[in-house]
């Protein structure tokens, strides 16, 4: 399959994949290198040996993931850009996958981008965390993406176009689109709460679970301020709906 | 940051805005409104959203007659690029007592006076407004269509928006730390940014009043209550108007995005200015509910919340200027029904500031009635 349609398949992947117990100490490269090509350059770039030396130059990589320290400097030597490196302990749900990236614009850090797979198909919206782009790359520059962790091994590409569009609904229970939000915070309203109360995003049936991360990460996109800096609204009770005969007890058991 | 204001204003609720509002359309130049939090985050953006002109006194009702009117044309007199969602479904109160009858008879007769258009209605007639009612456990009731329901964050930000094209600025996330006065007279405040040197300062700041009274060493007859409200998921339109009982404690509306809100007192409510959610709040709510209006027990609730009455002797506000400081002014102590009269303290305050006749009387309403024995009380609050 792979010959034909240049797709790794999950069989492929799961001869190269680094176990879990590594995964979860740090960032390690994963090498998605699978023809025969008389092709070493990541060999010789690793300063720390962790990529095994080839007997024979057409081999495969083979790569000894209890010495990578996951530096990435691999990533940009790589001429196929099939270096990857995944960081899963960047935060409890995120993590962090450093992809080569040689197409112009560069997005700019802080963004936010339309994560794609091996396939080119969109998966997640992501963040822009780094740009790396000095002369150790090369010209292949490294873009490091926060992805949510269950995507930690399906992204890896992107498109500059950010995932959400102003028409995306983020607030499902009201109907409130990102377009509005976004009018929200240029009109000056800056925090979680004036934006819930003014526009009642986060007021229906579900209580912001989903879009109270979202607003927040367009605060931050927005002003600057940190999404672990801004205000949080109020948890109130119930913590699910429940209804007003449920809470009188006895016999009614609807 | 220091500075000079022709007048500041503590409190970002509707009585703040409103009052700067108005000061700045008679022509008053450099107001500034001072608020802790964001707009209406605190009493104001709280609290249960109705508006009535149901009310026992005279001056209850006129305060109330005269802010509903105000509501009413406030999208196009304060040029509004929203919507204040003003809906006037009325306000169904029903009486279950025969003293609560007999009290609701004078009330009409006040009421009529003023020529605000409410009646009396059987417990046939009230069902057929809320026809999933249990009329059996009403003597009477009174409806007026002219009462109702509006969204308090939109309403604060319609007059903020339209204070600040008239010049008012309006300083968020700023906290009010001192009041410095000189010979019995005010000459500034102190901020946690910084000084501004003003010979008026405002008290409307709902239930931070007394504290406020404290920084400028007056000190108020005022406490704060903590009152709880809860809110359902939305449904299909089932309720036109709010409904209301003073004995059995309870006021319960559709808004008009479809959710119930609802809401009762407690004679146990802490006075300390806790706002948390109590368990027993959500009990007692529901079981008044479901026994005066049993269709609703299938309503999921999805939120409680509380804020703060801010309480006084008489249950009226305490409005005007205060003797024994120059400049100090008093706008607070609504014991619950600020928001309702925000176009009223507006107009009225401005009006004595700029020592202009009232539109509406306010001299009953002076700090020193308690000590004159004066009181004004109101017989129909939740």
């Amino acid at each position: 399959m792979l010959e034909k349609t240049g797709i790794a398949t999950e069989q492929d992947l799961a001869g190269i994949m680094p176990p879990k117990e590594r995964l979860a100490q740090g960032p390690v490269a994963v090498i998605e290198c699978f023809q025969r090509i008389p092709c070493n350059p990541c060999y010789t770039a690793c300063k720390r040996g962790a990529i095994q030396e080839f007997e024979d130059i057409n081999d495969r990589p083979v790569i000894d993931v209890d010495k990578c320290n996951g530096c990435g400097i691999c990533i940009s030597n790589c001429p196929g850009l099939s270096i990857f490196v995944i960081d899963e302990t960047y935060s409890d749900t995120e993590a962090l996958v450093k992809i080569p990236y040689e197409f112009l614009p560069l997005p700019e850090e802080g963004t936010f981008i339309t994560a794609l797979d091996r396939e080119g198909k969109a998966v997640c919206r992501a963040k822009v965390h780094k740009v790396l782009n000095s002369k150790a790359q090369d010209k292949t520059p490294v873009v490091s993406l926060i992805v949510p962790k269950e995507f930690s091994m399906v992204v890896r590409c992107f498109s500059i176009d950010d995932f959400y569009s102003d028409n995306t609904i983020i607030c499902r229970c009201e109907e409130i689109t990102l377009g509005q939000v976004r009018e929200l915070i240029r009109k000056g309203y800056r925090s979680l709460d004036e934006i819930k109360r003014i526009s009642r995003a986060g007021m229906g049936p579900c209580q912001g679970r989903t879009c109270r991360q979202l607003i927040m990460q367009e605060i931050a996109a927005a002003t600057g301020v940190k999404m672990g800096e801004q205000r949080m609204s109020t948890f109130r009770p119930p913590a699910k709906p429940i209804k007003l005969g449920a809470l009188l007890g006895g016999d009614d058991h609807e | 940051m220091n500075r000079t204001a022709s007048a500041v204003i503590i409190g970002g609720g509707i009585s703040g805005v409103a009052i700067a509002y108005n000061l700045a359309k008679k022509g008053m130049k450099d107001v500034i409104v001072l608020e802790k939090g964001y707009l209406a985050s605190g009493s104001t953006g709280r609290c249960g959203a109705g508006v009535r002109m149901q009310w026992g006194t005279e001056l209850n009702c006129s305060f109330a007659k005269y802010s509903i009117e105000a509501f009413e044309r406030a999208n196009e007199e304060l040029e509004y690029d929203g919507d204040i969602e003003f809906k006037q479904g009325g306000y169904l109160i029903v009486a279950s007592t025969e003293k609560e009858e007999i009290q609701f008879k004078k009330n009409l007769e006040v009421q009529h006076r003023l020529g605000i258009p409410s009646k009396f209605l059987t417990p046939k007639e009230a069902k057929e407004i809320i026809p999933y009612m249990d009329e059996s456990k009403i003597t009477c009731a009174t409806f007026c269509p002219k009462d109702g329901h509006l969204n308090p964050f939109k309403t604060t930000d319609a007059y903020a928006q339209a204070a600040r094209r008239l010049g008012v600025e309006i300083m968020t996330y700023t906290t009010v730390t001192g009041i410095k006065t000189e010979n019995g007279k005010i000459s500034g405040v102190q901020t946690d940014k910084g000084f501004i040197s003003t010979p008026i300062v405002v008290n409307a700041a709902g239930g931070y009043s007394k504290h406020i009274g404290e920084l400028a060493g007056i000190d108020l007859p005022l406490y704060p209550e903590r009152h709880q409200i809860l809110v359902t998921e939305p449904v299909a339109p089932l309720q036109g108007p709010m409904y209301m009982s003073f004995s059995m404690n309870i006021y319960l509306q559709q808004c008009p995005e479809g959710s119930f809100i609802m809401g009762r007192g407690d004679a146990d409510e802490p006075h300390d200015g806790n706002i948390n959610s109590s368990w027993h709040f959500m009990e007692e709510m529901a079981k008044t509910t479901c026994e005066l209006l049993p269709l609703l027990k299938k309503l999921n609730v999805v939120r409680q919340w509380a804020g703060l009455y801010c309480m006084s002797p008489d249950r009226q506000p305490l409005y005007g200027s205060v003797k024994e400081l120059e400049g100090f002014y008093l706008a607070c102590g609504y014991s619950g029904h600020g928001f309702m009269f925000g176009p009223a303290t507006g107009i009225v305050m401005a009006e004595t500031i700029l020592g202009q006749p009232t539109t509406l009387p306010i001299h009953t309403l002076d700090k020193d009635r308690f000590a004159r024995g004066e009181e004004v009380w109101e017989p129909s609050v939740v």
